[in-house]
């Protein structure tokens, strides 16, 4: 595997979207690829905060209770 | 998919608002007003006890309730689009490649600086149609195939929206680290191949 295609399918790795047997293309790749490694860690940690900054919220208690009720 | 054996839910009812949270989020991202999330989750419920007959059990619970609630979003959306649907081709933009370009050093500080309600500012940016895949696959954790079954798209839209949204999000959050000084923005243009 060259660098293009670790980046075309850096994105499935990352969403754990490949087969195992793509995946074990790519850990061999980034294992003796920094420039591929580094890209791979920023894309982790991007697709990790936007994540945590999104799923801070949650549903109101009171909301909650509210359908509570409706649906019992 | 089994959740805690320990105390399994009783009811319907209980079992779906077990997923309360990622309902109620999806909601306020999509109408971007914690009131409209409420009662677009609200009538997602009732209607989803209502057809409860129409849930097959053993499936995915969680994605069945967020097709009913981003159904019920589209057919209000459509009668009061004020909003691009859908979203240009940015071309291909690359945060990391586009950090490395400035001069920064991508992965050690820039995301953590980061402001959370910037990101989810430039989450609620993306247009909708872009915005929901996000937050299925990036926010929810779903996979290409059970956000596919959710949108009723083929796998292959999932994938070309996703990759779509991704570049606007980061060509958006690059804009954001510039302009509050977290990448100092170089004067000089990066040479031309
Ligand atoms: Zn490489
Ligand atoms: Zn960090």
């Amino acid at each position: 595997m060259n660098c293009p295609d670790c980046k075309e399918k850096l994105d499935r790795y990352v969403d754990r979207e490949l087969n195992s047997t793509e995946v074990l293309e790519v850990q061999l790749h980034l294992e003796g690829c920094p420039d591929c490694m580094d890209s791979y860690e920023f894309q982790t940690h991007l697709k990790r905060l936007i994540k945590h900054s999104c799923d801070c919220d949650t549903a109101p208690a009171a909301f909650r209770e509210k359908l509570r009720q409706i649906l019992s | 998919m089994a959740e805690s054996q320990s105390q399994a839910p009783t009811t319907f009812a209980e079992e779906a608002l077990t997923h309360l949270d990622t309902l109620y989020r999806g909601a306020l991202r999509l109408t971007r007003d914690p009131d409209q999330a409420q009662d677009l989750v609200q009538e997602a419920y009732l209607r989803a006890l209502r057809y409860q007959h129409s849930y097959q059990t053993g499936t995915n619970m969680k994605a069945w309730l967020f097709a009913i609630m981003r159904n019920l979003f589209w057919d209000r959306f459509k009668g009061s689009r004020k909003e691009d649907v859908s979203l240009d081709d940015v071309g291909e933009f690359v945060l990391y490649d586009k950090l490395r370009d400035e001069g920064a050093k991508p992965e050690a500080d820039v995301l953590d600086k980061m402001a959370a309600s910037e990101v989810v500012a430039a989450v609620e940016e993306l247009p909708p149609l872009h915005r929901e895949v996000v937050l299925l696959v990036d926010v929810e954790g779903f996979s290409y195939k059970d956000a596919a079954e959710t949108l009723g798209v083929p796998i292959g839209t999932v994938m070309s929206r996703l990759h779509r949204a991704r570049q606007q999000l980061q060509k958006s959050l690059f804009e954001y680290a510039v302009e509050s000084g977290i990448v100092r923005a170089s004067n000089k243009e990066m040479p031309t191949q």
